[in-house]
């Protein structure tokens, strides 16, 4: 790679020389490349002294997409989608005035039948992210304390691959696997536990179940990286000063560890607010999420749109919320393991 | 390390390895059963499920439109990902921070509010649902993925490369098409390929964004809320073979940069 760079370099330097002797292209057999050709045009030599004439016009050059995009695609959909909640009807008609209101926010307050979802959503993302943390931790340590270096990366990998695959094709997975005829009955049935098939699905454990199945990679990276950073020898040093296995994981590494919790945590806490297709498809009556609500509000025609996009606020400002504190209580934590 | 902790814990990565691959195996066992019953016990077997994919006009259009989206949101993304990421990792201004976490804004936002704001935005912009919405939802959402990419595999790279150029008269322009893209581009691989598959297997973007004409998560996604049928097996059988291949092209690519950094 590097030295590909640099017989790149040459032949840049070449070229650049051989366009400012004014001789480009006359060496026998010597083929000048594209942009030394172009870089000896004229015109381009205009266009490059205007264009990059100043240090100030260079940024403007170089910055003006990325502020334009960023504004517009990654903030102004977020912006947007909070200015349509507080209108009364969106879209506007034709010659209709429009008036901000709060009543699809109220709306939310007054019926219970939102408030359930809702609060099923929260709790449920709340206990599937520490039980994600509590199941991904130990094969993190693993793989990053007691695997070789040279062989974590096809370890890692062999992971890897399955969570690439969509979220669909794995809630359905999830089905097969759960099923009244799905391996997991099969199995119980055969070791004689049971009689008849355990009606795992359509409930909450079925979603449960799904939405760790599709968010532990997420908890899985960060984890990892916070715990593969922390060197060995801090553990043979506080083994050397009698600390037993437990109290160097309690004392040093856990605490070390902070940073990739919280991250992790944050991720699939998040995500896990934002599940769609999983709770529709491995989940029934009982278990309507939040998520499901907001969708329904889209389905039908247009003018119950601000009521979704309040809900989706709702939603969003709780998850951030949440996070947040999670946050600042994680840098707390770990603060206080430093002194 | 004791050995007894050492076991346990091996145990507990060969229980999660079992964990990750049992329902995608089962998955794929599943399509080659002769009959129209999903569950076991499996008395003979077929491959009559997949040629029935493979004439299914429907799946078939499906699955290039899907692939089609894919391409074109990867191409835009990784256009502004790399520009966004130059501008980041090139000299300090006032406002990057800001600019960096409005970039990785999408990432962050759950599914659902994010197909929501899509889907409300789509409209102000004049995006009708279908093609065009879904590719640009894909691509607005892949942006910082790419630049997470880019950003580390530029932070690799020496100053003094860029510093050459200029010193041997290469203008800002040729310095970057000359010397940072060629450096970039195991990183564009790698970046482009993940784009690829999280267009490929996007679904709430898709289903909120998207017209009459389904991708293929949402197909999957309706068939399956009509009733379950091994040809959805033998179709995703088809996707998780597709996306391991292009998975690990990606991987053995940003791998390839990393060990030729060092």
């Amino acid at each position: 790679m590097i030295t590909d760079v640099q017989n790149q370099q040459k032949q840049s330097s070449v070229s650049s020389l051989a366009s400012e002797s004014g001789n480009a292209g006359q060496g026998p057999g010597d083929r000048i490349p594209f942009w030394g050709r172009v870089s000896g045009r004229r015109g381009y030599q205009a266009l490059v002294d205007f264009l990059f004439a100043s240090e100030r016009r260079q940024f403007a050059l170089l910055a003006g997409i990325p502020f334009i995009w960023v504004l517009t695609q990654h903030l102004g959909p977020v912006l947007q989608m909070l200015y349509v909640s507080f209108l009364d009807a969106y879209p506007v008609a034709v010659g209709a005035q429009t008036h901000l209101t709060l009543k699809h926010y109220l709306l939310f307050f007054e019926e219970s039948v939102y408030r359930m979802p809702f609060l099923r959503t929260m709790t449920y993302s709340f206990a599937l992210t520490f039980a994600t943390l509590v199941i991904v931790y130990p094969v993190a340590y693993f793989l990053a304390r007691h695997v070789k270096r040279q062989n974590q990366l096809a370890f890692l990998l062999l992971l890897l691959i399955p969570f690439w695959v969509g979220e669909i094709v794995r809630t359905f997975a999830i089905m097969i696997l759960l099923g009244n005829n799905g391996a997991v009955n099969l199995l119980l049935k055969s070791l004689g536990f049971i009689d008849r098939p355990i009606p795992f699905m359509y409930t909450g454990f079925s979603v449960s179940f799904g939405v760790i199945y599709l968010t532990s990679l997420y908890m899985l990276l960060p984890l990892y990286s916070a715990l593969e950073k922390i060197p060995a020898s801090y553990s043979e040093a506080a083994s050397d000063l009698g600390a037993g296995a437990w109290t160097r994981f309690r004392r040093v590494t856990l605490p070390l560890s902070y940073e990739g919790v919280a991250s992790g945590c944050t991720l699939v806490f998040l995500m896990s607010t934002g599940f769609y297709a999983a709770p529709v498809l491995l989940g029934g009556p009982s278990t309507t999420v939040f998520a499901e609500t907001i969708a329904g509000f889209f389905h039908v025609a247009g003018d119950r749109w601000p009521t979704g996009a309040a809900f989706a606020c709702i939603l969003f400002l709780a998850s951030l919320t949440i996070t947040a504190l999670f946050m600042k209580f994680m840098g707390r934590l770990s603060s206080r393991g430093r002194r | 390390m004791t050995g007894k902790t050492r076991i346990l814990m091996s145990l507990i990565y060969a229980a999660f390895v079992v964990y990750v691959f049992v329902p995608l195996s089962m998955m794929v066992v599943m399509g080659f059963k002769d009959s129209k019953f999903i569950g076991f016990p499996i008395k003979s077997w077929t491959l009559d499920w997949y040629g029935r994919v493979f004439q299914d006009t429907e799946v078939m259009s499906v699955f290039g439109y899907s692939v089609l989206i894919a391409i074109g949101s990867t191409l835009v993304s990784l256009l502004i990902g790399t520009w966004i990421a130059v501008l980041l990792a090139g000299r300090k201004f006032f406002g990057r921070a800001l600019i960096f976490s409005l970039t990785i804004l999408p990432a962050v936002v759950p599914g659902i509010i994010s197909a929501i704001a899509f889907r409300i935005y789509a409209r102000l912009l004049g995006i009708e649902p279908g093609m065009m919405a879904v590719i640009w939802a894909h691509a607005v959402h892949n942006v910082p993925f790419v630049v997470l990419v880019i950003v580390a595999r530029l932070s690799t790279m020496p100053t003094n490369y860029i510093e050459a150029a200029r010193d041997l008269g290469a203008d800002p322009l040729v310095a970057f098409t000359r010397v940072t893209l060629p450096y970039l581009r195991p990183a564009m691989i790698g970046a482009g390929i993940f784009c690829l598959l999280l267009s490929f297997d996007d679904f709430v973007r898709s289903y909120f964004l998207g017209g009459y004409q389904p991708t293929l998560p949402v197909l999957i996604f309706s068939k399956l809320r009509s009733g379950m049928s091994p040809e959805i097996n033998a179709i995703s059988t088809i996707v998780i073979v597709l996306t391991a291949v292009l998975g690990v092209w990606a991987e053995r690519s940003m791998r390839r940069m990393n060990g030729a950094s060092r």
